[in-house]
Parts: structure tokens; C-alpha cells; sequence
């Protein structure tokens, strides 16, 4: 993470002393613009909350002063985040941004109320036109990863520890599923949803309960800690992430990690802000846009599916390739996507259905 | 020589008004130096917790609006409690109230009308109750230690409010998150306070407080109560059933604390979802205790407790405090109270043991 963060704050602060002038000119004579963000997760060192916030480490880098950051961390979801948005903006705060699906009601009423407030809210799908959802492209990374845990898996059997079944996570277990198929077509792939972001305890039992059914990859979906992957370290078996590398937590095993990197989108909001053009819209972003990258892959990938892995990760980056691509066949064995076809953004962020080799169903 | 605590003959009137004062003072000077070393500015900080939740009608209507669940349950829980009928379950009786309260616009989204929010109110009442039912009957038939059944009915509560959202309740427009449809209109407690978030069933809570007092302090079935908390053995001389009372106690307290969950879904929340309660069932535990299990001081603890919570919501927002330094000070400040309010009762004593004394 601290690699990514390095190398966006290099890009950034090379466009810093333009944006600083456009910043500067909005700002310089005013307050400076308050930024607030409402975390769902105590601010670990990994994790989605850190990466969140991470993501505005370049703003604050190219804007100095003229913006104050403001970290409100492990806020319950319900009318206690309501209220400490609302305090947030009423102290002047004029960009929030919501970190967690659970905000979407509550930020949307600010958003609807106060025009001159942006608002960025994480995981929904409602739009306004100060109002942005943003979510991260992970299955473009998971499909590859999926590619290293067929490659590396002796019994063929993969894992996923998930939080919750939307659109969002169901997409990434697919994708992972495809990619491990692209190297072995008979892998099966069992999921647990823990129904939690949150809860060290149930994520590692569920590990071990996924470890103790033969899996020999697990994926650590949308997990906050470092849990899983600990428990894979222990138990012998190769596990990864997303959003933050928790490589110090299995030194051996650690797959890789699907990073995400926010502050390219963070950064463009704030800009659009202060120039009073920003545009609510469905901010849906990947490798492309340099907000979702695979990073700490580990030594011991065969040389002959890594090279496969940074084919496909190129043609994914430029747009010739992705992972949903049929044919697809739902786990009911009915027809997913048809061959030669592609499933597009708005059906990939509604996907409620598993792909075939996802051999727990999902829950209803 | 031993330590003993040792309580007053009379207790100073003059301390007992200056305890709490000194308690948020030695409070203040504890934080003082932990905020130092943080870099944070105190001054900053003890406005935006102390003084800000009181200092706009804005943040004071979030006190009332947070007041409100916890002064409900802590008088349902006290009644209990001076029973020493230990109800520590109120959390999945705040839960079950706010699931039963939910059925109604679950299933009949469209319906209108301004039956709507009094009979969720009274459905959510009655699923807490219910849930109360199973320790009640335990304890009464099979001797089930209370204290026990109802925390772990509470992690069953969860898990029921769990298997709803995931399953038959999911909003079928909500791209299979965990969370029933946005409640109509007529299914929202009508707003109390023009342009703030406190809604009609603050009245509720405080003519619960009113209940409970006449309740208490003036009738014979409350007298019963007391009298079977602090000498049961009295009690059961006298006549009055043990059952009777942990019956009343348990029924009571979950009655409060459903009517609490299903004021919240129909409240600030207006939805079914899986964090409706950030810990009020357990929170209330402490304002009963705090207010001394008396009506009156419950609704001073509640409103205390309230700014509290309130004050440390500010102090992340607008001292830029991490959570984690607003735990602790609410914390510290807890503890010193507690001190305070135990020196004002006790003295220490530095003699030598009594043979055979007992603290």
C-alpha cells in the first residue's frame, strides 16, 4: 500500500503545482475546503477504512492548506452516522464522503438538501447531481487472481470468506471463479458469507471451516482484518485480499492483493469541486483508471501462469478483455452470458447470481 | 491494616451536590494530559463534548432524540432490577420490538393511514414482551438463572433480525443488501420539534418515567417489588409470589424496551436494518444505575448519558478526536462519577479488620 500511496503521490504532486493553482485561487482567501470522511471500521493499519483514507493523503499533499481532512472513523451505520454527517456538514465540511453502503440514505438527504455539498458515497447506487456513488472494479483483479490460486491449489478446491452477498462481493467471487477456471477447469470454489465487514473472530473460524473442507486457496473477501489471512499462514494455505496488502500477516502464503487506490477519483472530485463542476455520476472504476491494481504477487506462481496473468492484466487494462465474458454458465446451469458476448457495467453491478463451479448457493 | 470501604451514618448533602462537579473535573484533568501528549487542542475538545451538545437547539434535540430509547428502557429495566430480577437481555427485546414493529410496512408497504405508526408501536411492545416470555417462564418453571437466558436471547434476537434482512424482508430493490424497503409516510412517528429528528415518542419515554414513578413509589405492587428484591424471604411471609414479580419484572422491561426498538425503526431510521441498535439494551443498564433505579433520577441519567454519546459525536467531528480518545474520556468520566458517588455514601476506613466483619 505504502508503494501505491508513493507512486500516486509522485503522479499527483506533478500536477500539484497546477491543481495548487486552481485550488489557490478558489481558496486562498476563503476558509480552507473541509473534507470529512465518515469511516465504518476503526482506522487500522489495512483494511478498507485505511485505504479510504489513504486515498486522500495525495489531496491533502496538492492542496496543502486549503483543505482540511477530517477522519470520522468507525461510525455505525443507522441515525448515529446520520447525525455526525449532518454535524460534519454543518461545520462547514462541503465534500463528505460516505464510506460505507449503509450511509446511502442519510448522505443522500444532505446531498438533496445542501446543493453546494458533494457527496461521494461508497458501494450505492443512487446518483445526484452532487451526489456520486463510487465503487472499485475488484473482479477485474480477483479473475486474476483466481488464474494463481488454480495454478497453486493441489486439491482443486478454492475458498472465499465474503461479507455479504451484493452485487459487489458475488461479482468478485465470480470472476475469481472464471479466472481459476481459465487455468483448471474443474476447480470448485465454497463460499461463507459472514454477513460482517468486521468480526476477526467469525472471519478466522470460517477459514478454518473452508481450510478443514480440503480449500487450499482462500480469498478474503471484503474482510477488514487480517484474520483470514493469518489463519491461511497458520493452517499452511495460500490466501489473499482486497483493498490493502496484509502480506506482513502470512509471509509465506500471501498470494497477493487486489490494492485499491481511491485517490486518483478522490482527487478528480475535489478539483471538479473547487472548480464548481462536479458532476455526480456512477463513478465504477478499475485497472483502467488506475484505482484498482493487483500488487505483492507472490514468488511462488509458476513463471508459465504469471506470464499468462500479465497478458490478461494488460488486455484488461486496455479494454480487450473481460472477465465476464461468455460463454458463462449460471451455477443452475442455465445460460449466464451467451458466447461471444460481454456483460456490460449496469448488469455487472446488479449480478445476484453465481457462475457455474461456485458450489455454495447463495443465500436467500 | 486493611482497606475497607465503609458506609457513612449520613451522607453529606453538600458532597452529594459537588460530586458530580468534581468528578467531571478530575475527568477533565485526566483527558488534559492524554490530549497534550495527542496534540489535540483541549479546549476544542471540551467545548465541542461538553458544552456544544447544550449550546445549539440542533445539538440539544440530538440529546432528546438519543435520550429518549435509553430513558424507556432504563425505567422498564429498573422496575426489574429493584425486584433484583436481573434483565440484561433488553437489547434483543429492543430488537424483537423493532422487527415486530416492521411487519406492518414490510407487508403492507402502500398502506396509508394514521393507524400505521401507533400500531406498530404497540405490535413493537408486544414483540418485546414475547421475547421476555422465554426467561420469564424459564426462571419461574425450570429455575433458569434470568441473567443468563436473556443475554443469550439477545444473540438469538440478532440472528433472527439476521434471517429476516437476508431473507423473506430484503428489500427486493436493495441489490441484496441486508435491509428491509424504506418505510411510507404514515408508518414515521410524526416529528415532535419542527426541523430536528425528535419525534413524539420522546412524550412516550417521559410518560413511561411518569408510570414508572406512580408505579414505584406510590402504589402496593410496586411496594411488593420492593420489598422482594431486599428481603425476599420477608416477601414470601407476606405473601407476595415471587413468581408474580418476575413475571411483571420481565414482561415490563421487555414491553419498554420493544416499544424503544420499534420507536427507533419508526423513528430516525425508517427501515429494518441490521445495526439498529448501537448498544442501547446495554447502555440502559448503566443510566438505570447511574439514576440510582429511582423514575426521577433515571430521566437525569438518561439525559446525561445521551450528552455524553452527543458530546463524543462532536468531539470527532469537530476536534478531530479519534474514537478511540472518546471512549476513554467518556470512560474516565464515568469511573470518576462512580467514585465520586461512592465516597459520597462511603469512607474509607484504615483500621485494623474487625474479626468476623464483613464489608
Amino acid at each position: 500500500m505504502n508503494m501505491i500511496a508513493r507512486r500516486t503521490f509522485l503522479q499527483t504532486s506533478a500536477l500539484a503545482a497546477v491543481a495548487a493553482a486552481i485550488g489557490a485561487r478558489g481558496a486562498s482567501a476563503q476558509e480552507p475546503l473541509g473534507i470529512a470522511l465518515v469511516l465504518p471500521s476503526p482506522l487500522g493499519d489495512v483494511g478498507w477504512s485505511h485505504t479510504l483514507a489513504a486515498g486522500l493523503d495525495p489531496v491533502k499533499a496538492a492542496y496543502g492548506d486549503a483543505v482540511k481532512i477530517t477522519l470520522l472513523e468507525n461510525i455505525a451505520e443507522g441515525p448515529d452516522a446520520d447525525r455526525i454527517m449532518n454535524k460534519a456538514v454543518a461545520d462547514g465540511n462541503k465534500v463528505l464522503i460516505a464510506g460505507s453502503f449503509g450511509y446511502q440514505n442519510g448522505a443522500m438527504q444532505i446531498a438533496k438538501r445542501d446543493p453546494s455539498v458533494t457527496v461521494l458515497h461508497a458501494s450505492g447506487f443512487m446518483v445526484a447531481p452532487n451526489f456520486s456513488p463510487f465503487a472499485a472494479k475488484y473482479f477485474q483483479g480477483t479473475y486474476l487472481l483466481g488464474m494463481a490460486a488454480a495454478a497453486l491449489s493441489k486439491t482443486g478446491k478454492l475458498g472465499s470468506v465474503s461479507a455479504f452477498a451484493i452485487p459487489e462481493l458475488i461479482t468478485s467471487v465470480n470472476a475469481f471463479t472464471l479466472g481459476a477456471q481459465a487455468v483448471n477447469p474443474d476447480v470448485e470454489v465454497s463460499v461463507v458469507w459472514v454477513n460482517t465487514w468486521f468480526d476477526p473472530a467469525k472471519e478466522q473460524e470460517a477459514a478454518k471451516a473452508l481450510i478443514a473442507q480440503g480449500c487450499d486457496v482462500i480469498f478474503s473477501n471484503a474482510q477488514d482484518t487480517p484474520s483470514v489471512i493469518a489463519a491461511c499462514e497458520e493452517a499452511g494455505v495460500y490466501a489473499f485480499n482486497l483493498n490493502s496488502s496484509m502480506k506482513s500477516y502470512a509471509p509465506t502464503r500471501y498470494l497477493g492483493c487486489v490494492a485499491t487506490d481511491w485517490s486518483p477519483f478522490f482527487k478528480a472530485s475535489v478539483d471538479a469541486h473547487l472548480a464548481g463542476n462536479f458532476v455526480g455520476a456512477n463513478a465504477f472504476l478499475g485497472v483502467a483508471d488506475q484505482v484498482v491494481e493487483v500488487v505483492d504477487w507472490s514468488p511462488d506462481i509458476p513463471a508459465d501462469i504469471m506470464a499468462r496473468i500479465t497478458e490478461t492484466e494488460a488486455k484488461i487494462a486496455d479494454g480487450s478483455f473481460t472477465p465476464f465474458t461468455g460463454p458463462i454458465t449460471k451455477a443452475d446451469d442455465s445460460e449466464g452470458v451467451a458466447a461471444g458476448a460481454s456483460m456490460g457495467d449496469a448488469e455487472i453491478v446488479a449480478m445476484d447470481w453465481h457462475v457455474k463451479g461456485v458450489v455454495t448457493p447463495l443465500p436467500q | 491494616m486493611t482497606l475497607r470501604l465503609v458506609r457513612r451514618e449520613k451522607a453529606s448533602t453538600r458532597m452529594a451536590v459537588l460530586a458530580p462537579l468534581l468528578a467531571l473535573l478530575a475527568a477533565m484533568v485526566l483527558n488534559l494530559l492524554l490530549f497534550l501528549a495527542m496534540g489535540k487542542d483541549p479546549a476544542a475538545v471540551f467545548h465541542a463534548m461538553l458544552l456544544e451538545p447544550f449550546s445549539s437547539w440542533a445539538g440539544f434535540s440530538e440529546v432528546l432524540l438519543k435520550m429518549g430509547p435509553l430513558l424507556l428502557i432504563a425505567q422498564g429495566l429498573a422496575i426489574g432490577f429493584r425486584a433484583k430480577v436481573f434483565n440484561i437481555g433488553a437489547e434483543g427485546q429492543f430488537i424483537l420490538g423493532a422487527i415486530f414493529a416492521s411487519a406492518i410496512p414490510v407487508y403492507f408497504p402502500q398502506a396509508t393511514g394514521a393507524w400505521i405508526w401507533p400500531a406498530m408501536l404497540v405490535l413493537g411492545a408486544l414483540g418485546g414482551a414475547l421475547w421476555a416470555v422465554v426467561p420469564a417462564f424459564w426462571r419461574v418453571r425450570l429455575n433458569a438463572n434470568e441473567i443468563l437466558v436473556t443475554l443469550m436471547m439477545s444473540l438469538i434476537a440478532i440472528q433472527v433480525l439476521n434471517y429476516l434482512l437476508l431473507g423473506p424482508w430484503k428489500d427486493p430493490m436493495g441489490f441484496n443488501f441486508p435491509q428491509s424497503v424504506m418505510f411510507q409516510y404514515d408508518a414515521m412517528i410524526p416529528i415532535l420539534l419542527p426541523g430536528t429528528r425528535v419525534n413524539v415518542s420522546l412524550l412516550i419515554a417521559l410518560f413511561s418515567a411518569l408510570l414508572a414513578w406512580a408505579y414505584m413509589q406510590r402504589s402496593f405492587g410496586g411496594y411488593q417489588f420492593l420489598v422482594g428484591g431486599l428481603a425476599p424471604k420477608a416477601a414470601t411471609y407476606a405473601g407476595f409470589s415471587e413468581a408474580r414479580a418476575i413475571w411483571l419484572s420481565l414482561l415490563i422491561g421487555g414491553f419498554a424496551a420493544g416499544l424503544a426498538g420499534a420507536a427507533e425503526v419508526a423513528g430516525p431510521i425508517g427501515q429494518l436494518q441490521r445495526s439498529i441498535s448501537t448498544g442501547y439494551g446495554y447502555a440502559a443498564i448503566i443510566v438505570a444505575y447511574l439514576g440510582g433505579l429511582h423514575p426521577v433520577g433515571i430521566v437525569a441519567s438518561s439525559l446525561f448519558m445521551a450528552a455524553l454519546y452527543i458530546g463524543g459525536d462532536n468531539a470527532m467531528v469537530s476536534a478531530d478526536l479519534p474514537v478511540a480518545a472518546v471512549r476513554v474520556f467518556q470512560g474516565t468520566l464515568l469511573v470518576c462519577y462512580l467514585a465520586a458517588v461512592t465516597f459520597v455514601r462511603f469512607r474509607l476506613d484504615f483500621g485494623a479488620s474487625v474479626e468476623g466483619g464483613r464489608v
